[in-house]
């Protein structure tokens, strides 16, 4: 008999819980419908994609001068992995809010909080299924990347493997959205509002704030596909990293303190505001982190790289005022083609707008509308241009150092191709449907049972 | 209980526990003491507080005064799943999975070995439905396999909310004697019941819960002292004394 007042063990195997949310989230269906809606939108968009590229090509096959802007990132992968993005922003939430809000509703999570298991833990292994389930859907759309090579096409992996990076973050982001959805909501229905609130809210911030300054254009930033823009541009910023690591552990942690019924609402809300302000920190501290590495193989995120070592060198700080309104074309232009760059390679930039807002059309500084003004090392010149051919000069003769001398070879060569995508959509309305229906199928299959048990009879 | 000369330890004590549901009051000043080994009843009708009793001993519901003490010494939040676990009632975890795989679940998480598994399985009757997923099972075989996994759990406490809800009378004699039988292993068992009838068969004592109060806690033979009606059965006690 055993001691009636022993404790029962704190600890307990991690291993069977994760098989546990493993086999939950893959039990249900909807991670294999999800799946399934994927293969038509990403095999169409890969399609598409690949149909527009041989057009392109087609032109750019005899001049080396059109086809040196024919990229395989730009003009086939993301629009390839724009069909993942939808089915994240649109259809993963339901998946993800599965791990939690099935267990909520069905009475299941009175049992799941008493196992032996910190909550924490019980959230890490939601997560690592959520994490699971979204490499899932990356896979079966990252097998157009084989398909793509297969049909003669160039992939520079360090792009390649930025760009899917960039969505498997912001699948888990979106999934830690739904688990933290989940744990405030009594029913999946509400989870599931509580998310394409943020998910298509961020649509809306696109569309309404975008190019905006001032407290708008800080609302914009937090739009959940600006997280997604840079690794598409084959750019790997280290403070959006962390900024996105710290959005996620703060969704995840906050899904951890409402996910206990147990605990009194103060002591819930309390423990909310401590993690939001340890992710707001933390978010802080991420947009301090300037450090981005540019993977593209074109190099179009960076300067010439003589140009981009010249510029590291310059150590003092370059003010750069800028008298356009934000929703102006040219800022918009200057913005891409220098503004950005000049941030990445030099050391300290600061990039402030003169005015901001329409009202600068028609005011007082008319007359220095469209100026844009570079200061360094105590000298200051201005200039109307968005080009870098004529501004780094500019930068130069600021610093008083010499124009640097071009690095040959350092072009970029293109890959035109002539590939017909035909063959895809065999692969993607065919194929990999059916491996997923056969994939599903296995995961219903009943467990193996000992003997002894199925032998055990019944008193009852 | 055993009869015994020496009443058994106080295992679990509540103390003043106490809930609200907005303007409701849904647990009022409740106080009692569970012993090691016995099967205590928490007797009243749909509505008396009994579940939510159960489930802010367990503290899978927070309560808004009271505390819960065992072996004299207070047991905070964190630390009630180590002394106890509580089965609630009308729950269908799980449901897309197979019966076997839920019930190693338990097993492996708490490490029971495969005799406890298999005597389990055989005292509860679960052995044609393990191949089934839960969402098949009848209401009966839901509640067989809710049983199965509180008793795979090692707690020297379970707290079982209405558990013969969905048995037949056959069905529900053959349970309690599993959990009489669990009883004498020298677990305690706190039953949330609201058919008097099944309670006074299977419980060594009860506590009577009327509208978020207690209206009375004993023995049987202690409640009809209590109620001078030294004959009267628990149903007649509980008018009596509600």
């Amino acid at each position: 008999m055993r001691s009636p007042d022993t404790a029962v063990a704190h600890r307990a195997p991690i291993r069977q819980l994760l098989a546990k949310e493993l086999w939950d989230i893959a039990s249900g269906r909807a991670l294999w419908i999800m799946l399934l809606i994927l293969c038509p939108l990403v095999g169409y968009s890969f399609f598409q994609a690949v149909s527009l590229y041989k057009e392109a090509s087609a032109a750019a096959v005899d001049s080396p001068v059109l086809g040196s802007g024919l990229a395989p990132l730009d003009g086939v992968l993301v629009p390839t992995f724009g069909g993942l993005y939808l089915v994240a922003t649109l259809l993963f939430p339901f998946v993800a809010i599965r791990t939690l809000g099935r267990e909520k509703e069905s009475g299941a999570l009175a049992l799941l909080v008493q196992l032996p298991y910190r909550v924490l833990t019980l959230v890490a292994a939601k997560m690592a299924a959520i994490f699971g389930a979204w490499v899932a859907a990356v896979i079966c759309a990252a097998s157009a990347l084989p398909l793509w090579l297969a049909l003669g096409g160039h992939l520079y992996l360090p792009e390649t493997l930025d760009l899917v990076f960039g969505h498997v973050l912001y699948g888990v982001l979106i999934g830690a959205i739904a688990l933290f959805s989940a744990s405030i909501s009594e029913s999946a229905a509400t989870a599931a509002i509580i998310t394409l609130a943020f998910t298509i809210g961020s649509w809306a911030l696109d569309f309404a704030l975008a190019g905006q300054t001032g407290v708008f254009g800080w609302i914009s930033q937090l739009s959940l596909t600006q997280t997604l823009r840079p690794f598409e541009q084959g750019l790997l910023p280290a403070g959006l990293l962390l900024g996105i690591l710290a959005a996620i552990g703060g969704f995840a942690a906050l899904a951890a303190v409402w996910l206990h019924p147990g605990v009194p609402l103060g002591t819930k809300c309390v423990r909310s505001l401590v993690c939001l302000a340890i992710a707001a920190a933390a978010m802080g501290v991420s947009t301090q982190v300037r450090r981005t590495v540019d993977l593209a193989e074109d190099r179009h995120n960076s300067f010439p790289a003589a140009d981009q070592r010249a510029l590291a060198e310059l150590r003092e700080p370059l003010i750069i005022t800028v008298h356009l309104a934000p929703e102006d074309p040219r800022y918009v232009d200057l913005r891409r083609n220098v503004l950005a760059k000049l941030e990445r390679a030099m050391p300290r930039v600061a990039v402030r707008l003169a005015t901001s807002g329409q009202s600068m059309v028609g005011s007082t500084s008319e007359e220095a509308y469209g100026e844009v003004e570079y200061s360094y090392g105590g000298r200051s010149d201005k200039s109307r241009s968005t080009s870098h051919r004529e501004i780094l000069p500019l930068v130069y003769a600021l610093a008083g150092r010499p124009i640097p001398e071009p690095i040959p070879g350092q072009d970029y060569p293109g890959y035109p191709l002539l590939a017909d995508g035909s063959p895809a959509l065999a692969w993607f309305l065919g194929a990999l449907p059916l491996l997923i229906v056969a994939a599903w199928w296995w995961s219903r299959r009943p467990p193996q049972i000992p003997t002894q048990l199925v032998k055990s009879g019944g008193d009852i | 209980m055993p009869p015994s000369s020496v009443p058994a330890p106080v295992l679990l004590q509540v103390e003043g526990l106490a809930k609200r549901y907005g303007d409701q009051r849904a647990l009022s000043d409740i106080s009692f003491a569970v012993h090691a080994g016995e099967v205590l009843g928490l007797i009243g009708p749909n509505g008396a507080g009994k579940t939510t009793l159960m489930e802010a001993i367990a503290g899978v519901l927070a309560a808004d005064a009271g505390h819960v003490l065992w072996r004299g010494t207070p047991l905070p939040l964190p630390r009630r799943r180590e002394f106890l676990f509580y089965l609630p009632d009308g729950v269908r975890p799980w449901e897309d999975q197979y019966v076997a795989r839920v019930t190693e679940l338990f097993a492996t998480i708490y490490g029971r070995p495969d005799s406890v598994v298999a005597e389990t399985i055989r005292a509860l009757g679960l052995a044609s439905v393990l191949r089934k997923r839960i969402a098949e099972l009848s209401k009966g075989y839901g509640r067989r396999l809710l049983l199965a996994l509180a008793l795979l759990t090692p707690h020297p406490l379970v707290l079982m909310d209405e558990p013969f809800d969905g048995f037949d009378l056959r069905q529900t004699r053959d349970v309690m004697g599993v959990l009489r039988e669990v009883a004498a292993s020298g677990r305690t068992l706190v039953l949330a019941i609201h058919q008097l009838g099944d309670a006074a068969r299977v419980c060594d004592r009860f506590v009577l819960l009327a509208e978020g109060r207690i209206r009375g806690a004993g023995t049987l033979a202690g409640l009809r002292a209590q109620t001078g009606s030294p004959a009267a059965g628990l149903e007649d006690i509980f008018l009596a004394l509600t």
